[in-house]
């Protein structure tokens, strides 16, 4: 659930730094604090992809992780899929049961050359 | 391995343990003002973009990409400090600016050092800001260009090479792990767009590589390894060059648009960031390098060579936020 995990981490980094109060996370991040405490609680449907960003940006949170929990691809994920959809459809679903360590063997590496 | 990941660079060592992962990311801050002074921790204020080197293979020198790597755009001047984070596996990593250590001044080797130590170990340290110049001290990273005398690389080596940032992180031995165990701020960056000052405008015809100057002085400890050198291992490490392109030249490389122009102290004060101060707990800080601090900083070469730096203005330091570190990842063990 994408709210109580939201709530749950917020709370952890108040228990350290108050600046993580609902109401001062809800400024930074540019929505109406009870807005936010809806979606903590799970009431409201979860927000735009710019919100839940800024989300992750200010919870210390990996955006995509968020942003599958909400039930959204990441815009620039949809592009890349719809700029070549047969090609990433068929390499998605190839991939769908692998393991993830063989997943991570085809993630593009940074490279290491000569210095 | 290493993944690039929404401009972080992402050391994965899936083979030593699942959760044995290193972020690294380079923030954006204020450069603090080289005038003998010693200032707190300043903010990020956003992180620098990264991009694989081979993606701009038609535009950048061969010698870079020989080197492989990732390519990020500075401004002449501009600071940088590197955020470290982890899921609490420990881990070793040797930074270094123009392949010249940040922790001892001495050339890169991959190996790991002991005496003195050449590395930082996370998750105790959270953060490299600079060049480490006396216990509790560091100067600054101040990206200038080659050749022009300023950086650590010219001073310590007399040539200027290489440049850039090079990393090397070694996980800890699963073994060890297995028995041992089991964030200063961002600041958004929603200040508005500030317009190039003309004197930042150096486009040049390929990439003009840059390298790191030792700026102003900051207090901040680089904290002794506790582990000792034999939990590290030295089968698995992961390397990595940062080549840093002028950041006009970065918009003609790769065809996007530079960050906007640094911030300036006035711009700092003008928004009410805050300034860091971090007590480590019971981590013990090391020794500065006798040849880092005997460099010469950005502002004392400038003054050699006749020339300005702008916004090198004395500051007046504003709030200061106390951060006190404590152990996030010890796990007690007990009879079973």
């Amino acid at each position: 659930m994408l709210g109580p995990y939201l709530r749950q981490r917020r709370e952890a980094l108040k228990a350290k730094d108050k600046c993580y109060s609902l109401r001062q996370v809800a400024k930074r991040v540019g929505i109406e604090p009870a807005y936010l405490s809806k979606i903590e609680r799970g009431e409201m449907a979860p927000p735009s992809e710019v919100t839940l960003k800024k989300l992750a940006i200010e919870l210390s949170l990996d955006a995509d992780v968020i942003l599958a929990m909400a039930g959204k691809v990441s815009k620039d994920l949809q592009e890349i899929i719809c700029d070549r959809p047969e090609l990433f459809a068929e390499l998605l679903r190839h991939m769908k049961d692998l393991p993830d360590h063989a997943v991570l063997r085809v993630v593009r590496e940074v490279t290491d050359g000569d210095w | 391995m290493i993944e690039l990941k929404n401009d972080r660079l992402v050391f994965n060592f899936p083979e030593v343990h699942p959760t044995a992962t290193a972020d690294i990311s380079f923030q954006r801050t204020l450069r603090i003002p080289d005038d003998g002074n010693t200032y707190p921790l300043p903010a990020g204020l956003g992180e620098f973009p990264l991009s694989h080197i081979e993606d701009h293979a038609a535009k950048v020198p061969a010698d870079m990409l020989k080197r492989g790597g990732v390519l990020m755009p500075m401004y002449q001047s501009e600071a940088l400090w590197l955020n470290f984070s982890d899921d609490g596996y420990p881990m070793a990593i040797k930074v270094a600016a123009g392949k010249i250590n940040a922790v001892t001044g001495k050339p890169w080797s991959d190996a790991l050092a002991e005496q003195p130590q050449d590395y930082v170990v996370l998750p105790e340290q959270l953060w490299l800001d600079g060049y480490n110049v006396g216990e509790d001290l560091i100067r600054q990273f101040v990206a200038m260009p080659l050749g022009e005398g300023y950086t650590a690389e010219e001073q310590i080596t007399g040539e200027a090479e290489f440049g850039g940032l090079q990393l090397i992180v070694y996980p800890m031995k699963a073994e060890v792990y297995y028995k041992l165990f089991e964030t200063r701020s961002v600041i958004d960056d929603d200040m508005e767009f500030l317009d190039i000052p003309a004197f930042l405008r150096r486009p040049s015809e390929t990439c003009e590589s840059m390298g790191l100057a030792a700026g102003g002085l900051m207090r901040q400890e680089i904290y002794e390894d506790e582990y000792g050198m034999d939990v590290w291992d030295t089968e698995s490490a992961s390397r990595c060059f940062i080549h840093l392109c002028n950041s006009v030249d970065y918009a003609a490389i790769t065809g996007r648009k530079p960050p906007h122009a640094p911030y300036t102290s006035k711009d700092y004060a003008q928004n009410g960031i805050p300034w860091f101060d971090y007590y480590g707990g019971e981590a013990k800080p090391l020794p500065g390098s006798a040849i880092l601090g005997g460099l010469k900083s950005l502002a004392q070469i400038a003054k050699d060579k006749g020339e300005v730096i702008w916004g090198n203005e004395t500051t007046n330091v504003g709030k200061v936020k106390v951060i006190k570190g404590e152990k996030t990842n010890s796990v007690s063990e007990g009879p079973f």
